[in-house]
Order: structure tokens, then sequence, then C-alpha cells
């Protein structure tokens, strides 16, 4: 029985204090989404002279741009993807409660790292030292991944003392030495293999037997210092998605005889699937859309082509050079005007498709709270 | 320096009497036959132009108004473009430029006034050719340069040269192709090398574009397979810039001599372009602003700059303009 309405004035302070603020929230809501509608509909508007035109020269020069933008972002999630998710795996189902309170914090700070600061390293720094031991970082490339199984299988193999000293729930920890040991390693053998096998120096094998130009700055190095930029968003959704799984099924699975890599891959995945393809899908907008880290990383150059080591111009950083200067009115103005909106259309498409299946995904998990 | 000696014959006006304003008279007259302007100027001084000039404009400033401390300054940095239209739109009188106006800009500024802006030269520039510092190669003809950095080839040159082999003798180093680097496409640089290197000709696509012109030189002097174009005033020791072939035949580096006489294929001038009506002065700020500009203090603040002086007989000439 709800208690009869007071006037007004009668109404205790705290009534009027959560009306207060549902309004101001509700309004914000209302201001935001107008805002958003008012982009599109201004980037629309300025467009609409190229589409009255109808010709094609507006589409083979924005092609190459949409290309790179693709380009970029693949780069990026091919390096990205299997270091956030096997990072979210990890911590989510094996490291330490201690250890985790601790690292996830910190991978999360990473992500206030500034897309500027970003670029600036790989373009001024990371660029030239790639270009000057490009043998070592793709023997790194290939060596590190490869080199994290052998831990694998040696952990495996060693005996249970050690085994109990090097604790799976902690290999947070001592897995990171190894590595540096290996990245080591691999930086003493490359110059080796390079003056044995390599004909001593890479990219003249690499121009003289295939043709393949190397540029200073390219997708490797894009992929590289925006996959870094990426991790962090990527690790922090897809970590939340699989530690939210109901532990009641974790637990169901492993009573039944399951190893915890059978419970990882047969239940926690599939359950939480839905959200880690969403934390995919955002990291991939933010690659999208991401300015700052191609503009300086990239070279800027509208090429087609499928080349690691050539450089890419994508559609944010062709409008972050051009716009300053380009005459409100003029042909240029609407090219990048019409670049804006397809990123617009871009990251829009890819946001909105990861919010609608983590929603499934909070659905899903209710469901499964409620009849457990 | 020239100001005190006034105000303190002001302050004794009464005393020094006749004395007193005759040679407050002749240290005026002085005054204006070195500087062209009365002795005590205030007011704001507004330019609205070039970014590649704003380090210039803000120097040639503050040493205005470290003479005269009344001054305001207002200057707006946001491209060479820009200035043509807040000349039109009278925000300003002065629009500095690193290109000479367009026939379509200087038409709009006649249309809207009735007379034509006055165009003044106010110091040279250069776009040269960089490569690594070690890079052993020395000279290009204006015909190779087009053949490296464009797919038109307008110059006459025969075919495109995209590997070190074809330039240089030594097969050893530098190889491969050359990497380019060069101005984004709105840049007053990148439109006038395409009009002067590659004779209006089209860029490659696979030249790095980078958004200034120290960035081009920073990525060369990384690189050693590179090349690429810039502003003169960006040179650091990491890039050598290489001597182009003039008309003559002869290779000419681009140093301050040949620059300021015009030998060097590449150089240029940097514009001042003013609104004055005809046969009126301009406001005691502007004039002074413009003396200075074309004394021998404003000249050493090109150099301080990073560009090069004008040489001496454009200067007188354009002393007695306004």
């Amino acid at each position: 029985m709800t208690p009869p309405r007071l006037p007004f004035s009668r109404q205790p302070l705290r009534h009027v204090q959560d009306r207060l603020a549902t309004g101001l929230i509700t309004a914000g809501g209302i201001g935001v989404l107008l805002a958003i509608l008012a982009i599109s509909v201004f980037l629309i508007w300025e467009t609409l002279p190229l589409l009255a035109i109808g010709d094609t020269f507006s589409l083979a020069k924005l092609s190459p741009l949409a290309w790179g933008t693709l380009k970029a972002a693949l780069a990026a999630m091919l390096f990205a993807t299997p270091i956030a998710l096997g990072a979210a795996m990890y911590s989510a189902l094996f490291m330490s409660a201690r250890l985790r309170s601790r690292l996830k914090p910190t991978l999360e700070l990473m992500e206030a790292v500034p897309g500027v600061v970003i670029g600036f390293i790989a373009g001024l720094l990371l660029a030239p030292w790639v270009e000057r031991h490009l043998a070592s970082t793709l023997m790194m490339i290939i060596w590190l991944p490869l080199s994290a199984a052998l831990a694998g299988y040696l952990w495996y193999r060693t005996a249970a003392s050690v085994r109990q000293r090097l604790p799976l729930s902690w290999a947070g920890l001592w897995f990171v030495p190894w590595l540096a040991g290996m990245a080591v390693l691999a930086m003493w053998l490359a110059p080796i293999i390079e003056q044995h096998w390599l004909g001593g120096d890479l990219r003249r094998l690499l121009d003289q037997r295939y043709g393949l130009d190397y540029a200073t700055r390219n997708a490797l190095i894009v992929g590289i210092a925006m996959g870094f930029a990426v991790i962090p968003s990527i690790y922090s959704l897809a970590e939340d998605a699989l530690a939210d799984v109901p532990p009641t099924l974790m637990e169901g699975a492993q009573a039944l005889g399951a190893s915890r890599w059978q419970a990882l891959w047969k239940v926690a995945l599939p359950t939480a699937g839905p959200g880690v393809f969403s934390a995919v899908m955002i990291g991939a907008g933010r690659a999208v859309g991401e300015t700052m880290i191609v503009l300086m990383a990239s070279g800027n150059t509208a090429l087609f082509s499928a080349s690691p080591f050539e450089g890419l111009r994508s559609l944010s950083a062709s409008i972050a050079i051009e716009l300053p200067e380009a005459s409100p009115g003029g042909m240029t103005y609407h090219l990048l005007i019409l670049a804006a909106l397809a990123l617009f259309i871009f990251t829009f498409m890819v946001n909105t498709l990861a919010e609608i299946v983590r929603q499934h995904l909070r659905r899903r998990y209710q469901r499964l709270g409620s009849t457990l | 320096m020239k100001r005190y000696p006034i105000r303190r014959l002001k302050k004794h006006r009464r005393v020094l009497s006749i004395t007193g304003w005759l040679m407050a008279g002749w240290l005026l007259m002085a005054g204006n036959l070195a500087w062209g302007q009365p002795a005590s100027v205030s007011g704001t001084l507004g330019a609205v132009g070039s970014d590649t000039m704003a380090g210039l404009v803000l120097r040639w400033g503050e040493a205005l108004k470290a003479r005269f401390p009344d001054i305001n300054l207002q200057f707006q940095a946001s491209g060479s473009a820009s200035a043509p239209t807040a000349l039109v739109a009278g925000t300003t009188r002065l629009g500095p430029m690193s290109r000479p106006m367009t026939e379509t800009e200087r038409q709009q500024f006649i249309v809207r006034y009735g007379y034509p802006p006055l165009e003044l030269r106010v110091a040279r520039d250069a776009l040269v050719v960089v490569v690594h510092r070690h890079n052993p190669i020395d000279t290009l003809t204006l015909q190779q340069v087009d053949a490296i950095f464009s797919t038109s080839l307008a110059c006459g040159a025969p075919q495109a040269i995209r590997r070190w082999s074809t330039l240089t003798s030594t097969t050893d180093w530098p190889y491969g192709r050359i990497a380019l680097h060069g101005r984004n496409l709105a840049s007053g640089t990148h439109g006038l090398f395409q009009a002067r290197a590659l004779c209006d000709g089209g860029f490659r696509l696979d030249i790095s574009e980078h958004p200034g012109s120290s960035a081009v030189v920073a990525a060369v002097g990384e690189s050693f397979n590179a090349m690429g174009y810039a502003g003169y005033n960006h040179l650091t020791p990491m890039v050598r810039a290489l001597r182009l072939v003039d008309e003559h035949g002869d290779a000419v580096a681009p140093d301050e001599r040949s620059i300021q006489q015009g030998n060097y294929p590449l150089s240029r001038d940097l514009y001042l372009y003013v609104n004055l009506p005809p046969n009126e002065s301009l406001p005691s700020v502007e004039q002074a602003f413009l003396a200075l500009i074309f004394s021998e203090e404003g000249q050493q603040i090109v150099r301080a700059a990073g560009f090069v002086p004008l040489p001496k007989h454009l200067r007188d000439a354009q002393r007695q303009h306004p």
C-alpha cells in the first residue's frame, strides 16, 4: 500500500532530493543522446554536397584511408588479443587472489596512458630501434610465444618439490624473469643467425629476394604501439566477464572430474563467450578510432599494401593532419567530413554491437543465478 | 635608448625652453630618419597568417615591444591561407604569408576594398632536399628530384627513380629503395615543392607525410636510406642538404649567400601583406613594425629565426614604400 502523496511543500527533504537527482540524471542522459544525434546530423549535412555531386573521386580518395584504418586496427588486434585474452583467462581463473588484487588495477591504469605519449615513444624511439634491429624484433615476435609454451612444458616436467616453490597461481611473478631472459637470448642470437643464414642483413635480403620495402614507420610499429594501448580495455572487460561466471558452474564441473584446463575451455569460455567477444569488439572500436598513435607511428602514406613493413594512413589521422588547414566549404573539407562520417558510423556500429552482446550476457547470468 | 633623452628634456622643458624644443625636434627628426616613425608609439599590433613565419613575426613583435612597452601584440598563426581571409574580413591589417597571394585571393581583396593589398617581401627562405648525414650522395638535378618524388615526371625526366643504385655509383651503401619523407597536403611547403620541384606534377603515394618540417628532418636523420624535403630553417646536424643543379648547370648548395641571391633553385620569398589605402599612412604601431622589419636589426632577427635576410637592394627599395 503506497502512502498518500503529500503536497510538495510537505514532502520530506529526502524525497525532494531524490526526485531532483532523477530529473537531473534523465536530463543529462537525454542531453548526451541529443548531442550524438546532432553530431551525426551535422556530419550528414556537411557531406550532402559531395553526395549530390555523386562522383567516384571521393570514393577513390577515401578507400586507401579506409584500408589503412582497417590494416592498423587488424595489426593492433593481432598483437593485443592473444596477450589480453590470455592474461584475462589466467588472472580470472588461475591467479592467486592476492596477486590479482594488485595486478588488475595496475593493468587497468595502463589505459590512462595518453595516446600521444604512446605514439611519441613509438614514432621516435621504437620505430628507429626496430629499423636497426629488425632481425632481433622478428626473432622476439616468434620466439617469445614459443618460449612461453616451453616454460609450461618444463614446469609440467619438473619435480613436485620445485613445482611447489613455483606455484601456478603465482606464475605471474616468476614468469616475467623467464621472459626477460628469453628476450635477451633472442637479442643475442639474432645477429648471429642473421650473419650466418640471412646473408648478413635481413633488410637487404627482404629487398633483393622478396622485393619487400621496409619503411621506418609501418604497420608493424603501429600494431605494437596501438596493441599496447588496446590491451588494458580488452583485458579489463574480458576478465570481468570470466570472473563473473557463476562459481557454482566451475565447481560443478570440477566436482565431476574436469581438470582446471577442461573447466576453462568447456565451461567458463562458452559461458562468458559473448562477454569476451564484446571485449574484443570494444578493443577494435578503440583501435579504429585511435588517432595520435597512428598519426605519429604510421608514416601517413595512403597506400593499398598488405605488407606489414609498409606505411599506412588512417581516416582519423588524415582528419587530424588536414582539417586545420582545409578551408571550410572546399573540396578537401567535404572529403574530410565524409571520412569523419565513415569513422563515426564504424565505431558506433562496433560499440553498439558490443554493448548489445554484453546485455545479453548479463541477462544469461541472471537466469543462471536464479535457477541454481 | 632613443626615448630617454626626449623624456628628460620634456621634464625640464620649462628650464630648457627653446633649446629643449630645438633639441627635441632634432631628436625626433633623427628618430624619423632611422626608424621612420614618431618616437613614442602605443596601440595594438595584430597579424594573422602563416605558421611557418610565426616564430619570425613573434620575434619582430617582441623586439618592437622591447622598444615601445605600451604595445600590445596579437598574433594568430593558423596557416598562410588564413591571411587573405582575415585581411578581407578586416580583422587585421597585416597578413604574413609564406607564399604569394593567388589571383583569386587578390581579387577578393580588391572587390572588398577597391585597391590591391600592399605586398612586401620581408625575408628569404628555401626548401632543401635532405638525406642522412652519412649518405655519400652530394648533388641532384631538379629532374632527378622530380623523378624521385613524383609519378608524373612533369619536369621531363625519362623514368622514375626508385632505388639508390640508380643515383649513386657505390653499390655497397645506401641500397634498396629510397624511403621518401615529406609534408602533409595542406602545408605551404608541400604546395611549393609540388610547384617548383615537381613542375606541378603529382606526388608519389608512398611518401611518408609528416605534420611538420622538423618531423621530416628527424625521420630522415634516423634512417640510412631516406630522403626528404623540408624548410631551410629546420636543418639539423643529423641530415645533410643536397646541392641542386640550377639552370646554368652549376651545383648550388643551399647556404645563406645562394638563397639570398636567389641562385639556389628552390629559394622562396616570405611575404607580408598590408591593408593600406592609397594616399593614407598606417597607424604608428604598424609603421614602426614595418620600419623595424627593414632595419638592420630586423634582418638580424630574420637570421636568428633561421631564415635568410633580404639582399640589400630589395630591402632599400621596400623601405621607401610605407
